[in-house]
C-alpha cells in the first residue's frame, strides 16, 4: 500500500505545475526515462553488473532513428534498427565481460561511454557535430505525433510492452541464469551457466530498451546534440535505479517518476520562493545528492522495494 | 618542445596520481570505490580560494589548512553518513559516496560567487623558470615537488607511526587487527579522513594550473583509469598509473590527430584491463 502511495504522490508531483498538456509531456519524459531504466533494471539488478555506459545506448538509439527519418524511413520502422544498434553495441560494450567482472568491468563499460560520446562529436557527416541535428517529429501512418498527447501514448505504450517483456525475461530461463552469475559466478559456472555469456545476453537486452528509450527521446526532444547524451547522462541513469529500487522492473518507473518530479519540485519551489532563483540548478544536484543517500540508508532495495 | 609537453603532462599526471592515491587508499582500507574523490577535490581548491580571496590570508597558509579542512571533512562525512554502510553490501558504500558527491557539487554550485565568476589561486613563484634549456613553469614545478613530498610523508606515516601501522593491518584483516586492540570503526574513519585530505591536496595543486570552478571534480574520470591502470590495490601504483596517464595525454595531444587525447587514456585503460586484469602494479585485488 505503500509503495502504491509513494508512486500516487510522485506521480502527482510529476504532472503538476502546469495545463494538461505539460502534464503530458511530463508523462512521456517518464515514461522515455522508465524505457531506459528497465535495461538498466536487466543489467544493473539481475547481473549485479555495475554499467557506467547506459547513456551511449541512448544515444546510438536516438541517432540511428534521427538519421534513418531523416532519409525518409517511416518512424516507426526506423525504431527496428535503432534498437538492433543498441543492441549490438550492448554486445560489444559487454565483451571485456568474458574477462573480468566487478568494478574494472564497470571502468570498460565506462570507456566504451566516452567512446562513443567522442564518436558523436567526430562523425559529423551522421551526427552534426557538436552543433547537433534536428529530427523530425514521430508518424504513424496519417498521424503527426506532433503534441504532448500523443507523444505520451506512445510512450507509455512501449513502457508497458517493454515492462512485460522485462517480466517474461526475468522470470524466465534467462533470467534465472542471470541472478545465479549474481550470487555467486563458480556455482554458476558448476551448473552451465557461464557468467560472461550470460552478462553479454544481458547487456543485449538493455541496450536495445536503452536505444528505444533514446529513439523516441529523440523526436519528443526535436533536437540532439553530444552533450546531452555525456557520461552525466550515464550516472544519472544509475542513480535513478538505485533510487527507484534496482532489483524490480517497478523500480524503473518509480526512478523516472523522481527524476521527473524533483526539477518539477524545485521549478515550484522557485515561484514560491523567488530568493533562490540564481541557485537552482545547484539546488537540483544538492537534492537528487540528498534523495539518493537517504534512501540508500532508509530503504536500501530503494523505492519499489522487494525484488529478486 | 617535446620536453616542455613532456613536463607539463608529468604535472598533471601527479595530480592524477594523487586523486588516484586517494581512490586507492579508500579501496584498500574499505573495500568501497569511492565516487566522491573529484569532487572532495573541487570543494578543497574552493576552500583555498575562499581563505585566499575571501579571508585574505596568504597562499602558502591557506593551502595547508585548505587540506586539514578536507582532513576534517572526511572524518566528519564517515561520521554521519558512510559508516551506516559498515556490514552492508558494496554498493551500499559507492552509491552514498555517489550522492554525497552530487550534494557537494550541488552545494558549492549554489553559492552565487562560486558559479558567477571565475577563480585563480596565484602561487608565490615566478611564472617560468629556466633550468638550462627548459623553461619550466613554476607551477609545474611546484606541483612535482609536492606530489613528491606528499608521497614520502604518506611513505613514513604507514611505515613509521602506530596509526598508519594499525591502518595497514586493518585494511590486510580488520578481523585480526582488532584483536590485537585496533579500532577499525576508527581506521574506518582515519581512512576516509586521509582519502578526503589526499583529495584536497590535488586540489590545491590543481588550482594553479586550471581555473576553480565547481565542474573541475570531473577529473577523477582520468583518474580512474590511472588507478585502474596501477592496479587498485598498490599506492605506488597510482602515482605511476597518474604520472602514465598523463604523459600519454600530453604526447598524444602532440603527436595524434585532434580528439584522440581523450579517448587514448581510455584505450589504454581497456588494454590493460584485457591483458593485466590486476593492473600494472597490482596483486591479485582485482574483484
Amino acid at each position: 500500500m505503500r509503495r502504491v502511495g509513494i508512486a500516487l504522490a510522485l506521480f502527482a508531483l510529476a504532472l503538476s505545475g502546469g495545463g494538461w498538456s505539460h502534464g503530458l509531456a511530463q508523462l512521456a519524459m517518464v515514461a522515455t526515462w522508465a524505457l531506459a531504466g528497465l535495461g538498466l533494471v536487466l543489467i544493473v539488478g539481475q547481473t549485479g553488473q555495475l554499467s557506467l555506459g547506459h547513456g551511449a545506448m541512448m544515444a546510438v538509439g536516438a541517432y540511428v532513428q534521427a538519421c534513418l527519418v531523416s532519409i525518409g524511413m517511416p518512424s516507426p520502422l526506423a525504431l527496428l534498427p535503432a534498437m538492433a544498434a543498441g543492441g549490438l553495441l550492448g554486445l560489444l560494450a559487454s565483451l571485456p565481460g568474458r574477462r573480468l567482472g566487478g568494478l574494472a568491468f564497470g571502468m570498460s563499460t565506462l570507456a566504451m561511454a566516452l567512446i562513443v560520446e567522442e564518436l558523436l562529436v567526430r562523425l559529423v557527416p551522421w551526427t552534426g557535430g557538436a552543433a547537433g541535428r534536428v529530427v523530425p517529429p514521430f508518424v504513424i501512418g496519417p498521424w503527426t505525433l506532433g503534441s504532448p498527447g500523443g507523444q505520451a501514448a506512445l510512450s507509455v505504450a512501449m513502457l508497458v510492452l517493454a515492462w512485460l517483456v522485462c517480466r517474461r525475461l526475468i522470470h524466465s530461463r534467462l533470467g534465472r541464469a542471470w541472478r545465479a552469475s549474481r550470487e555467486d559466478e563458480s556455482a554458476a559456472a558448476a551448473i552451465g551457466v557461464s557468467a560472461g555469456a550470460v552478462r553479454q545476453q544481458a547487456f543485449a537486452a538493455g541496450g536495445v530498451l536503452g536505444a528505444l528509450a533514446g529513439a523516441l527521446s529523440a523526436h519528443w526532444l526535436g533536437y540532439l546534440s553530444p552533450e546531452q547524451f555525456g557520461i552525466g547522462l550515464s550516472f544519472e541513469l544509475l542513480m535513478m535505479v538505485f533510487v527507484g529500487g534496482v532489483r524490480a522492473p517497478a523500480g524503473a518507473v518509480l526512478g523516472g517518476l523522481v527524476m521527473v518530479a524533483l526539477p518539477q519540485l524545485i521549478a515550484t519551489l522557485r515561484g514560491a520562493v523567488p530568493a533562490l532563483g540564481s541557485g537552482a540548478a545547484g539546488l537540483e544536484l544538492l537534492l537528487f545528492g540528498a534523495v539518493l543517500v537517504l534512501i540508500v540508508l532508509a530503504r536500501p532495495a530503494g523505492l519499489a522495494g522487494g525484488g529478486r | 618542445m617535446f620536453a616542455q609537453v613532456l613536463l607539463s603532462g608529468i604535472a598533471n599526471g601527479c595530480v592524477y596520481g594523487l586523486v588516484a592515491l586517494s581512490f586507492v587508499l579508500v579501496f584498500k582500507a574499505t573495500e568501497t570505490v569511492s565516487f566522491m574523490q573529484g569532487e572532495l577535490l573541487m570543494v578543497g581548491a574552493f576552500a583555498a580560494v575562499l581563505l585566499v580571496e575571501g579571508a585574505g590570508w596568504p597562499v602558502l597558509l591557506a593551502l595547508p589548512v585548505a587540506v586539514l579542512a578536507l582532513f576534517a571533512l572526511g572524518a566528519l562525512l564517515e561520521a554521519v553518513v558512510l559508516r551506516r554502510a559498515l556490514g552492508r553490501p558494496h554498493l551500499t558504500a559507492v552509491l552514498l559516496t555517489f550522492g554525497l558527491g552530487l550534494a557537494l557539487r550541488g552545494g558549492v554550485t549554489m553559492v552565487p560567487a562560486a558559479t558567477h565568476q571565475l577563480h585563480r589561486l596565484d602561487l608565490p613563484l615566478p611564472g617560468v623558470i629556466a633550468i638550462g634549456p627548459l623553461q619550466v613553469a613554476g607551477a609545474h614545478l611546484a606541483v612535482l615537488v609536492a606530489t613528491g613530498l606528499a608521497c614520502a610523508a604518506l611513505a613514513a606515516f604507514f611505515r613509521f607511526t602506530r596509526a598508519g601501522v594499525a591502518l595497514r593491518a586493518c585494511s590486510e584483516d580488520p578481523r585480526v587487527a582488532a584483536l590485537m586492540g585496533i579500532s577499525p570503526s576508527r581506521m574506518h574513519t582515519l581512512a576516509w579522513a586521509l582519502g578526503a585530505a589526499l583529495a584536497g591536496v590535488a586540489g590545491v595543486l590543481l588550482a594553479p594550473l586550471t581555473l576553480v570552478h565547481p565542474g573541475m571534480g570531473l577529473i577523477a574520470l582520468k583518474a580512474f583509469p590511472a588507478a585502474v591502470i596501477g592496479g587498485l590495490s598498490s599506492l605506488p601504483g597510482a602515482i605511476a598509473g597518474g604520472v602514465l596517464v598523463g604523459v600519454i595525454e600530453a604526447l598524444s595531444g602532440l603527436y595524434l590527430p585532434e580528439g584522440a587525447k581523450e579517448l587514448a587514456v581510455y584505450g589504454l585503460m581497456l588494454l590493460v584491463l584485457l591483458m593485466f586484469p590486476q593492473g600494472l602494479g597490482g596483486r591479485g585485488a582485482t574483484r
